[in-house]
């Protein structure tokens, strides 16, 4: 006789009677009021001429968000030594957009996302249950240069370390992707 | 603040008192107590006089002092409020709190427009932002071809100059920000919010209790 399993007793009477799921707390105060307008406005009708641009090319990087790549201006690193692991990642890619796009989602559908995409941004939803709620990552392409694109993942909701593992796995799959990673990026000698 | 307490601590310059800074700023006592905590760790770790340096600051946000960086040069001058050189604790409580969460936009914005306007014209020029472009590309070891980045800086200066004038100023910048959110992304840390629970060893260095904070008014300095 096996012991139960935490899914079974998820879906046993027992357990159902009186049970209020958790809420999980979103402290995190991650920035996506872009990624989220996006996926708002899918009914709305399209009246930017911005818009429209979008749709056929990702959002080429202005010089201010390279700049602010640089660790000299992420203060967060002052409180490293006690932080766990980063909420936010990002590679470059020598591959077309679309080409990453179609990758980043055949990588994440086995690990048990549900992919949603609209322009160069894509949301990653997590089928299964994790510590804090169900993982979910925001993704999106920037264009650097004609051949270059920057791809940014970051955590929108969820456990930060699951967050990491997800990365990891997604990035074993991106091999042929990926030019160069953050650590190779901010490498200093 | 008591010359007794002052010794037993080592703190040569006087440390402002908590309950004022945090009067001033996003901050509780608590939370400033526990920054003073943060401060200590870098202040002490080349030389232990209860300040930052250049080279400390540097080997805070890099685990490297050797390595310059514009940024963090910037930074330093910023958060260094009366140009002594040196950060003392109210320059890094009063510069912190800029980053706070709940500080305004305004505040962040007006920092980030003198952060990038390196020489402090109060102009934000093409030369510049290139300048800070190939640090940061140097930084990253990402090379570019001069096309490229003479593209990207056609791209944001079509942006953000909308007078043409071939600088950005704090108007034209307050309107790029707006329409570009993410830009100020690296004006809040939310790890201010946890500041209390990461370094939780305040709570055996604190100097504020009910009885100090009224006795505070009576004592001489």
């Amino acid at each position: 006789m096996q012991r139960i399993t935490i899914p079974e007793i998820l879906q046993d009477e027992w357990f159902k009677k009186g049970y209020k799921p958790p809420v999980f707390e979103e402290k995190d105060d991650t920035n996506l009021d872009d990624v989220e307008a996006v996926f708002k406005d899918s009914e709305e009708h399209h009246v930017m001429e911005k818009r429209k641009e979008e749709e056929q090319q990702p959002t080429t990087m202005n010089a201010f968000e390279l700049i602010s790549m640089s660790k000299g201006l992420n203060l967060e690193n002052l409180f490293d030594a006690e932080q766990g692991f980063k909420r936010e990642t990002r590679f470059t890619s020598k591959c077309p957009a679309n080409e990453i796009i179609h990758k980043i989602e055949a990588a994440a559908k086995p690990l048990g996302f549900d992919v949603h995409k609209k322009n160069y941004k894509m949301r990653l939803e997590s089928s299964k249950a994790g510590r804090k709620g169900n993982l979910n990552v925001a993704t999106e392409i920037f264009q650097m240069a004609p051949s270059l694109h920057m791809v940014e993942l970051r955590k929108a909701k969820g456990d930060t370390l699951e967050f990491h593992k997800f990365y990891k796995n997604l990035s074993t799959c991106l091999e042929d992707v990926v030019w160069k990673t953050e650590e190779d990026m901010k490498e200093v000698k | 603040m008591g010359c007794l307490q002052c010794k037993a601590k080592r703190l040569c310059p006087k440390r402002e008192n908590p309950v004022k800074l945090a009067s001033q700023t996003a901050f509780s006592v608590s939370e400033v107590e526990a920054l003073f905590e943060l401060f200590k760790i870098i202040s002490s770790s080349l030389i232990d006089d209860g300040l930052i340096s250049k080279e400390e600051f540097r080997l805070a946000l890099f685990h490297n002092n050797k390595k310059k960086n514009i940024f963090t040069d910037r930074i330093f001058d910023l958060f260094d409020a009366n140009k002594k050189g040196v950060i003392d604790f109210a320059d890094f409580v009063r510069a912190l709190n800029v980053f706070h969460p709940n500080t305004s936009q305004e505040d962040k914005i007006n920092f980030s427009f003198r952060l990038y306007d390196m020489d402090g014209t109060g102009f934000i020029e093409r030369q510049e932002v290139k300048e800070m472009l190939n640090a940061l590309l140097s930084e990253c070891e990402m090379k570019l071809s001069e096309e490229i980045i003479e593209a990207i800086l056609d791209k944001t200066f079509m942006d953000a100059d909308t007078n043409q004038d071939g600088k950005i100023d704090m108007q034209e910048w307050k309107s790029f920000v707006s329409r570009n959110p993410s830009l100020l992304r690296v004006m809040t840390l939310p790890y201010l919010r946890d500041i209390t629970t990461t370094f939780p060893s305040f709570v055996f260095n604190t100097e504020v209790d009910e009885v100090a904070t009224l006795s505070e008014n009576t004592r001489s300095g």
